[in-house]
């Protein structure tokens, strides 16, 4: 990409429509597409895929090469200790660390950094919020979500970020976590390309919610795949406890249609995700995240994070985006302090639910769907074990 | 053309012909053709097995010459069947001897590599063939067909005996391969019947109805029943009707020619006899004679459809056969929707395609019924010669010799002299044991050896009718003895309706001419020779069988109740026993 070609490098949220998803990732094409339809979500602005494609200079990509081409994987085999190979993920996680530092110790093209700089600077005067503006870097892939299996997680996001120049490494960062040992493991096993394709990144930047609660709304049951219930996880501050799996959540079940709820169950609560303080959102830290898991006050731990109002809102906003979607959602959700339903209700993001629709068969499995006198002799009669 | 002058080239074996391979070596280690182990008598380590009585197929005794042919069947062609095939929870079966009585029991696959390795070659082997059943069973039925053309008629009065012999060699080759189409056959179309009736099960339907819903279509057994029914209809209209129901059926012919309209009913029953004569009463059997030999059970069931009182309708029954049919299958697909109701179709589709049911009785005329009478006509023939030649006193004694003995004898030249008076004097001894197990036969056990639980081959289920309730009863034990009056007996519920009669306990068909009309026929077990008496009882009760047997599928079709694999039946109920039959409900009662 030309400097020439800048102005269309970063867009802003309010310009991005669901057809925009081959430029900023669905991801961000769907949180815009939301923006447009007049839904509550985090202001922001997006990178493109294209205005990162080749960014790194070349001797980093040269170096990368070297890496990943050595027949013993050239330095990581250096390194290891005198004797026989490294094991196979050993080896992995070696050459991700490697790959990772390499890539995260690269500038942005001037050209790029300035654009960035530029979208930042339009955001924290809309939000009004200046120097204290601090937002969530999320990366945005592109074809994320789209293959059968998900990508989701395999790219890092960062809350709490601030300022232009922190925002630029945390989009190298975003992009060199496509290097990490868990998104090499998972391009080799799914069929992916060489580590060393491109990656069709793109990346978010988005106003942090100072939330008080949030977690995820679930078009189906996760765990059935019952369609005619929908369900809510949530705790107390940021989501990141929540979508980390690091709490037990508090737990809705929600009747589809009635919107009546079914199920409430308050989980063990005792930790909750916070901003860290300036230092680490100013990316002081070597996890280079701004957000800290600290423990939940006592008085919080028992208290469902929710009204049943909140729940049975989020339900009915999940069901209307699973209705434009045409396809069971997840929805990520955030609900700001010191407002009121509906205005304290964010949208994060929402992507189709891969468990029951596309990486798993449903219940009824697609043998069962038709009559296969094979199968059925096999499964039935002989009761041959894994047929 | 270029025809070579020179000898056809020879590559010596001698050199390699000795007594021993490695030392210690016996002929007997690799000998056996077999897949897992011929038939032979019972031994100690059988105990630990189970072992069940097949009177469905062999009511009576296995002659010496009929052990060869029941290798070929039960042992052999099932055991290659099941390999061929790939079943995967069992390796077919295996017989034992009580005597002369034939027992069968079953090979489990039980390592669970076997089981998937199977697996997967057996949906590879049976897919191709349901998906075009009709074409892959016209090309076997018209092998068969072929070989019975060439074999029919053959000339084996005007043979040499080298011819002769080389017949006779034909005629065993030809049975083995019967037998090895026999049950590649079954096993496929089993798998698609069991399939069906799992889905059933799986819908909310129940799987005892589905060969219900597989009945009706036309057999070669249903056209000779209803050509006995129209030669009944000619006897009456001919006034030759007395002649075929007085009498022993061996005195009927000539009792009929003795009548003004006899010699032409006769000549329509010689022309019947030509066209379905080929067949015997039993399996495997050499010593019993088709109907073209001896028609006396054609004779018989003519003579059946003329006794009884109220006149039997054959095309109004198999019509009313056929309407249930259809209305249990609308009822089915009322009571299910959606994907059920596709997959409902689906499987009901396949099962008249490649109809299991149906097969069950056609295939019968085509091989358990016929495809030993060539080896039967061949060593009669041979007996004949024999018998002229004084080495044998009659022609059936041919029976009474092994085949490997026959074949050792006849391949090695020596056909005078001291071998075949050795085997000669052997002859009355074997006749005497054969006529001693034949008295023994009614009172053998059902099962012998280790009645299991439960067994895992759903071919012994559904078609000899091992359920878990059979097998309990058994373990019971029948107590010996009549039933009190009172007695509940349960079996399995094979034909709806109910009915109460008097009890006729037949144990071998051969007294099948004993049943009277308006009597409940208790018995082991029926085969199609048993049809017949179909069209004048009031209700069949049967020791075994399954929803896929003989019993269960012809009594649904005569529209007469019928309970099978009672376990018990004909040691619990006496000849005489006023009995009520429930054939929805399973169960049997004796009331005096």
């Amino acid at each position: 990409m030309s400097p020439a070609a800048a102005a269309d490098a970063v867009l802003d949220l309010a310009a991005i429509r669901a057809s925009d998803a081959p430029r900023v990732g669905p991801k961000m094409a769907r949180l815009g597409q939301l923006a447009s339809a007049g839904w509550r979500v985090p202001d922001g602005y997006a990178v493109t895929a294209a205005a990162l494609e080749g960014w790194l200079p070349t001797a980093a990509l040269a170096e990368l090469h070297r890496l990943f081409s050595a027949p013993t994987a050239g330095a990581a085999a250096a390194a290891a200790p005198a004797g026989p190979e490294l094991a196979g993920h050993q080896r992995l996680t070696q050459l991700s660390e490697q790959a990772r530092r390499l890539i995260e110790g690269q500038s942005l093209p001037s050209w790029l950094a300035d654009a960035v700089a530029d979208a930042h600077a339009r955001l924290a005067a809309r939000t009004g919020r200046g120097a204290l503006l601090r937002v969530a870097v999320r990366s945005s892939a592109v074809g994320e979500d789209g293959r059968g299996a998900s990508f989701a997680g395999q790219y890092e996001t960062y809350l709490g970020v601030s300022g232009a120049d922190a925002v630029l490494r945390h989009i190298a960062k975003c992009w060199a976590s496509g290097y990490s040992a868990h998104a090499l493991d998972y391009r080799r096993r799914f069929g992916g390309s060489s580590p060393l394709r491109a990656h069709d990144l793109a990346v978010g930047v988005l106003e942090l919610v100072d939330a008080r609660s949030a977690g995820v709304a679930f078009t189906l049951d996760p765990v059935t795949g019952d369609r005619g219930r929908l369900v809510v996880e949530a705790n107390w501050g940021l989501g990141e406890s929540v979508v980390s799996g690091q709490v037990t959540p508090d737990y809705w079940t929600v009747e589809r249609g009635t919107g009546r709820i079914l199920e409430r169950r308050v989980g063990a609560k005792l930790v909750w995700s916070v901003l860290a303080g300036s230092g680490a959102a100013d990316d002081g830290e070597a996890g280079g995240r701004g957000t800290v898991l600290a423990p939940l006050p006592a008085e919080l731990t028992q208290a469902p994070c929710l009204s049943d109002d909140e729940v049975r809102y989020l339900c009915r906003r999940a069901a209307e985006i699973e209705e434009a979607e045409g396809a069971p959602q997840d929805v990520e959700w955030a609900i700001a302090r010191d407002l009121e339903i509906p205005d304290s209700v964010y949208f994060l993001q929402h992507r189709p639910e891969t468990t029951w629709t596309t990486t798993t068969p449903a219940p009824a499995a697609p043998s069962a769907k038709s009559f296969d006198p094979v199968q059925y002799a096999l499964r039935n009669v002989f009761k041959v074990p894994g047929s | 053309m270029a025809v070579s002058a020179d000898p056809p080239r020879v590559f010596p074996v001698d050199d390699f012909v000795r007594e021993e391979l490695y030392p210690g070596y016996r002929q007997a280690f690799g000998s056996q053709p077999f897949v897992a182990g011929p038939v032979r008598p019972f031994s100690p380590a059988d105990n630990e097995r189970y072992w069940l009585r097949d009177s469905l197929h062999f009511s009576e005794g296995m002659v010496p010459a009929s052990i060869a042919t029941l290798d070929d069947a039960q042992t052999w062609g099932a055991q290659l069947g099941a390999e061929i095939v790939g079943v995967p929870p069992t390796r077919g079966s295996v017989n034992r001897l009580a005597g002369t009585h034939v027992y069968i029991g079953t090979i489990d696959v039980d390592t669970p590599w076997q089981v998937q390795a199977r697996a997967a070659r057996f949906g590879q082997y049976v897919s191709p063939i349901l998906a075009d059943f009709d074409a892959y069973w016209s090309m076997r039925a018209a092998e068969l067909i072929a070989a019975y053309e060439h074999f029919d008629h053959l000339d084996l009065a005007a043979m040499s005996p080298g011819e002769l012999w080389t017949a006779l060699k034909d005629a065993y080759a030809f049975h083995r391969r019967a037998w090895f189409i026999h049950f590649e056959v079954m096993y496929v179309l089993t798998a698609n019947y069991l399939a069906f009736y799992a889905l059933a099960e799986e819908i909310g339907l129940s799987g005892s109805q589905v060969s219900a819903f597989l009945s009706g279509r036309e057999t070669f057994y249903s056209r000779t029943d209803e050509e006995l029914w129209r030669l009944a209809g000619l006897a009456r209209s001919l006034g030759v009707d007395s002649a075929l129901t007085h009498g022993a059926p061996s005195e009927m012919r000539s009792q009929a020619l003795a009548l003004p309209g006899g010699s032409s009913w006769v000549a329509e029953f010689d022309s019947f006899l030509a066209a379905y004569g080929q067949r015997t009463e039993e399996t495997c059997r050499i010593d019993t004679p088709s109907w073209i030999e001896d028609p006396s059970p054609a004779l018989y069931s003519i003579g059946a459809f003329l006794t009884k009182p109220a006149g039997f309708d054959f095309h109004a029954a198999r019509a009313a056969a056929v309407a249930e049919r259809d209305a249990q299958i609308d009822q089915a697909r009322r009571s299910v929707s959606g994907s059920d109701l596709t997959r409902f179709n689906e499987a009901l589709a396949s099962n008249q395609a490649a109809n299991f049911a149906w097969w069950n009785e056609e295939h019968n005329y085509l091989i358990d019924r016929r495809a030993a009478i060539p080896v039967r006509r061949a060593a009669l023939e041979l007996g004949a010669r024999l018998t002229d030649d004084g080495r044998i006193a009659r022609p059936d004694d041919m029976f009474y010799l092994f085949k490997p003995e026959l074949f050792e004898v006849m391949e090695s030249g020596e056909r005078t002299g001291g071998h075949w008076a050795e085997l000669a004097a052997m002859i009355p001894d074997r006749r005497a044991y054969f006529e001693h197990w034949r008295e023994r036969g009614p009172s053998l056990p059902t099962m012998l050896g280790t009645i299991p639980d439960t067994v895992p081959d759903p071919i012994m289920i559904e078609v000899f009718g091992l359920s878990g309730h059979f097998l309990e009863t058994l373990r019971g034990g029948p107590g010996g003895g009549s039933a009190a009056a009172g007695a509940e007996i349960r079996g399995f519920p094979a034909a709806k309706g109910v009915a109460e009669g008097v009890a006729r306990v037949i144990t071998t068909v051969a007294d099948l001419h004993t049943v009277q009309p308006g009597e409940v026929l208790v018995c082991g077990g029926t085969t199609t020779e048993w049809t017949p008496a179909f069209g004048i009882i009031l209700a069949c009760v049967c020791d075994t069988g399954g929803s896929l047997t003989h019993a269960a599928i012809v009594s649904r079709e005569y529209g007469i109740p019928c309970v099978v694999g009672t376990a018990v039946a004909t040691t619990m109920i006496k000849t005489g026993d006023r009995v009520r039959v429930d054939g929805r409900a399973g169960t049997v009662q004796v009331l005096a």
